[in-house]
């Protein structure tokens, strides 16, 4: 089993997907859109990215499929779920640390940013 | 547009898409419906390609990699399958690449010259030529060439009298190098009009002038030329480090003409437009219009060919007949490989059941068998650039191109990507079947069940198919050995071993002079004989095997004049020269030195010559008149000599008629002494150069090496040829072997409860191995008669390469069917000796 520190960093697509599932179970699409959303549109994932991060995070063990469908009325039944794994949490959290220490260190060279 | 986003979705490797290819499709729906506008859709498809140009890649090395690690473990298992894998389809592939880089070095590489498709080579003619405006009224009225030269070339001495070089020039044309379309580095080519000017090479350059720009306008000096033996050259240029042709010239001269010199060659550029038949037929025209009453011999026809295809000479076909057994032999591995991996997919038809019960649909296990093969394939082709580069070295000692440019060599664009090509087609040849197979193992379910009929008949049909292309490698290499033996031990009149011999060339030193070159023979023959352990010593102008240039002429015999288009050849000798060479007087006597002084009117002929007017035993005593006129009685007749070994698969005539003449006036351009020694020669050769030398610094002394050696380098192509030949059928052999063996030994596993019931039924060890035998020996003799029906088409290929090789020898057939059937039977019979220590009873009980 791989330890959440030699998985970091990470790519912006499979950071946002644990993101998104951090929220609850998705499937592709709905994670999709979910990103768009977050990122005001700025990042889109094409399907192939998309499935492709999927695919290398399930192998990985960060996220794993979900049996359980949220309203089998409302929902197609084709459609897989996914939920993050407590690795997926714990790679989650290590990035955004990194992140975090990161951009501490950005704004002790530079200074904070100022928005608008 | 959904179904074109389904085809691309297939360009996914199996795995991924078997998971994904349904969600990516839902959402494309969801996409296409979403963006309903004519620009946001070519918006979306731009998204979508750019996504799946990204993705795919990545996805499938990501899959290659996964099969990779999974066929790793898998080889490791069984690592002498693996081994044997490697190693036979690495050397099929390394020795492909190698003859193929030869084949591209001669035959699909351009030629260095300017616009070379149109260049050609006028073969077996010669245009007017008795002065300049002949040869340019000639060229100018040609009217399928755009331009003509001429060129002659020969090894000359360059320098000056107190040093001189041995150097390969060429007299040419003016026009020689414009026609070629080479320019100088320095300086310039010839003029229309030019006399007595040189350019030179560039090695030249460097070695005698240090590559000084100062070079232009200096004096160069090449003696033997005729008519003009020493005539100072001035150099007007120097040429490319790259550029030698003909024949690694280093010095170009400008020419002289005289008539009746006919040694020069014809190369022409066609003019534009021109097809090679229309230029063959207006060349054809063009002889006829020339010379309408000259009958030509069948092996000397005029003909025009692309200069490149002469160039290549007979080792174009010597290439492409090695390509031939190169590609049979991959076959043969390939079939091979195939009916291993059928196997070894058959014996993991449990696990691959396993992995196709967990979800792995046909296409994943087929994509998984076929990563398997394709990484075999790149590993042995990965060794296989060992051999080929061994190969590639090889053929250039062996069979060196015309041209510095021709090198062959393996670092090329189109070597390497057939290698790589060839790597592939291997794998998907030797893949194939297993993978195709893959779908319907999986579907069984007993454990040693009895394999589908089906998958028995294919391998046999493999077995077959490499048995019939091993009998086409057994047939031809055993008649090219046939044939190669009998070469080299066919009598050529002389005796090679125990016999040194040593070149000088007199022209343009200070022996070249009336009476001081016969004086120079006679002091160093005075010394030779004077060495320890030299039993006799002689010398000629033309050594046997080497020569490619006679003098000679129409001879005629007492009051009869020499027969219609028969040329007599003339080799003036020293006395003692047959005693010394082990050349065979039948009869009468050879010169004597006295004879040789005075260059007394007598003459040896040959066999051929002799019986051209009667019987050999009858020929002492009578007359021989030279174009010269001078009549000379005939005092000896010896056995043919070969002097044209080297050519041995080009066309000239075996036997000619040959003369030999005293050697008054020795020191020409093939002048060799020769030596009779005790022991071993190679002892003396350090002794005999020094002897040579001390006689006279200024005489450039060459070549002293054995008879043995020249032999040695004569011989060295076909001599390899058959080595490669035999090896390759040797290499064929051993897989065919190993192929029949493991099939065999397969089929005993597959069968072992049919066999156990029917040893329980009564019938013994010894009769079922029989019965291996009787069904392995019939697909043996199957192959065997497609391969002796191959083997009869092809003959008549072989027949042209090699000198000698029978294109129908039953003899070879026969001997080539029973050992493979002995051979075939032997390893069956041991592949199936497991069948002795069956325990009937263990086996009834597992069933």
């Amino acid at each position: 089993m791989p330890s959440a520190d030699n998985l970091i960093p990470l790519s912006p697509a499979v950071f946002h997907i644990l993101l998104s599932l951090g929220e609850g179970e998705r499937h592709g699409y709905a994670l999709k859109r979910e990103i768009a959303k977050r990122t005001n549109g700025k990042l889109k994932l094409g399907p192939g990215v998309l499935y492709g991060s999927i695919n290398k995070m399930l192998e990985l063990g960060l996220i794993e499929e979900s049996d359980e469908r949220p309203d089998p009325h409302l929902d197609d039944e084709r459609r897989r779920y996914y939920r993050i794994t407590s690795l997926g949490r714990q790679v989650a959290r290590a990035e955004a640390t990194r992140m975090r220490e990161l951009a501490e260190m950005a704004a002790a060279t530079f200074g904070k940013a100022r928005h608008a | 547009m959904l179904k074109l986003y389904r085809m691309l979705l297939h360009l996914y490797p199996a795995a991924f898409r078997e998971e994904y290819a349904a969600a990516m499709e839902q959402e494309f729906r969801h996409e296409i419906a979403e963006a309903q506008l004519g620009l946001a859709v070519v918006w979306l498809w731009m998204r979508l390609l750019f996504d799946l140009a990204v993705s795919i890649p990545v996805q499938l090395a990501s899959e290659i990699a996964r099969d990779s690690r999974h066929a790793l473990r898998l080889w490791a298992k069984r690592p002498w399958h693996t081994g044997f894998a490697v190693v036979a389809l690495g050397v099929a592939i390394g020795a492909n690449t190698g003859v193929f880089s030869v084949v591209n070095a001669l035959l699909l590489r351009s030629l260095p010259f300017r616009d070379p498709a149109q260049l050609a080579a006028l073969m077996h003619f010669l245009p007017p030529h008795d002065s300049a405006a002949q040869f340019e009224s000639w060229r100018r009225h040609s009217n399928y060439l755009q331009d003509a030269a001429l060129m002659e070339d020969g090894d000359l001495n360059i320098g000056h009298p107190q040093h001189m070089l041995r150097a390969h020039i060429a007299m040419t044309s003016y026009n020689f190098f414009s026609l070629l379309g080479s320019q100088p580095v320095i300086g310039r080519t010839f003029a229309s009009g030019d006399h007595a000017v040189a350019v030179i090479s560039y090695a030249l350059w460097q070695e005698l002038y240090g590559g000084s720009d100062q070079v232009l306008g200096r004096i160069i000096r090449v003696y033997g030329l005729q008519p003009r033996p020493d005539d100072p050259l001035t150099i007007i240029g120097v040429m490319p480090a790259d550029f030698d042709y003909p024949a690694s010239t280093v010095l170009w001269k400008s020419p002289e003409y005289s008539p009746g010199n006919n040694g020069w060659a014809t190369i022409g550029r066609l003019k534009p437009g021109l097809t090679w038949t229309q230029a063959r037929k207006a060349f054809a025209a063009d002889v006829h219009r020339l010379e309408p009453h000259r009958r030509f011999r069948a092996d000397w026809i005029p003909i025009v060919l692309p200069l490149q295809d002469q160039l290549a000479g007979h080792v174009k076909k010597a290439s492409l007949l090695l390509m031939g057994v190169v590609i049979t032999t991959l076959l043969i591995a390939c079939a091979n490989l195939a009916n291993l991996m059928l196997a070894r997919t058959a014996d993991r038809q449990h696990e691959l059941s396993i992995r196709s019960a967990v979800g792995a649909s046909r296409g994943r296990l087929i994509q998984q068998v076929l990563t398997e093969c394709l990484l075999l394939a790149m590993v042995s082709a990965a060794l296989g650039l060992i051999v080929a580069v061994w190969a590639t070295s090889l053929a250039s000692k062996v069979q060196p191109a015309a041209l510095p440019s021709q090198a062959y060599t393996i670092l090329d664009a189109r070597v390497l990507a057939f290698m790589v090509g060839l790597a592939v087609v291997s794998a998907v040849m030797f893949g194939l079947l297993p993978a195709l197979g893959v779908g319907r193992t999986h579907m069984f379910t007993a454990r040693g069940s009895t394999e589908l009929r089906s998958s028995r008949i294919v391998r046999d049909v493999l077995v077959t198919a490499q048995v019939t292309l091993t009998i086409v490698l057994l047939t031809t290499s055993v008649s090219v050995v046939r044939a190669v033996s009998h070469e080299l031990h066919i009598d050529r009149g002389f005796r090679a071993d125990g016999v040194i011999t040593a070149s000088v060339a007199l022209d343009g030193t200070v022996r070249d002079k009336p009476g001081q070159r016969l004086q120079y023979f006679e002091e160093v023959l005075d010394r030779l004989r004077g060495l320890p352990g030299v039993q006799s010593a002689s010398a000629t102008e033309f050594l046997p095997l080497l020569s490619g240039k006679f003098m000679g002429g129409p001879y005629a015999f007492d009051s009869h004049p020499s027969p219609k288009g028969t040329a007599t050849d003339v080799i003036p000798i020293m006395a003692d020269y047959f005693a010394t060479t082990g050349g065979h007087i039948l009869y009468g006597r050879e010169f004597t030195d006295q004879e040789i002084r005075s260059d007394a009117n007598v003459v040896l002929v040959n066999e051929t010559f002799a019986k051209l007017w009667l019987r050999a035993a009858d020929a002492v005593g009578h007359t021989v008149t030279g174009p010269d006129g001078t009549a000379r009685t005939i005092v000896g007749v010896v056995r043919n000599l070969d002097f044209m070994g080297q050519y041995i698969s080009d066309v000239f005539d075996v036997d000619p008629p040959e003369t030999f003449i005293p050697a008054h006036n020795p020191g020409g351009f093939d002048s060799t002494f020769a030596m009779k020694l005790e022991g071993q020669p190679e002892d003396h050769v350090a002794a005999i150069r020094a002897a040579l030398q001390s006689v006279d610094r200024g005489v450039p002394v060459y070549a002293v090496e054995t008879m043995q050696q020249r032999m040695e380098r004569a011989f060295a192509r076909p001599k390899f040829y058959r080595t490669a030949l035999v090896f390759f059928a040797s290499f064929a052999l051993l897989l065919a072997i190993i192929g029949i063996g493991a099939v065999v030994s397969y089929a005993v596993t597959q069968r072992i409860h049919e066999m156990g019931v029917r040893l329980a039924l009564g019938t013994t060890p010894t009769r079922l191995r029989a019965r291996f035998v009787r069904h392995g020996l019939a697909t043996v003799a199957l192959g065997t008669l497609g391969g002796i029906a191959c083997a009869a088409s092809t003959g008549k290929l072989l027949g042209n390469v090699i000198e000698g090789a029978k294109a129908f020898d039953l003899t070879t057939y026969v001997l080539a069917t029973v050992s493979i059937c002995l051979i075939a039977a032997a390893s069956i019979w041991v592949a199936t000796r497991r069948i002795g220590n069956m325990d009937v009873v263990e086996i009834l009980r597992a069933e």
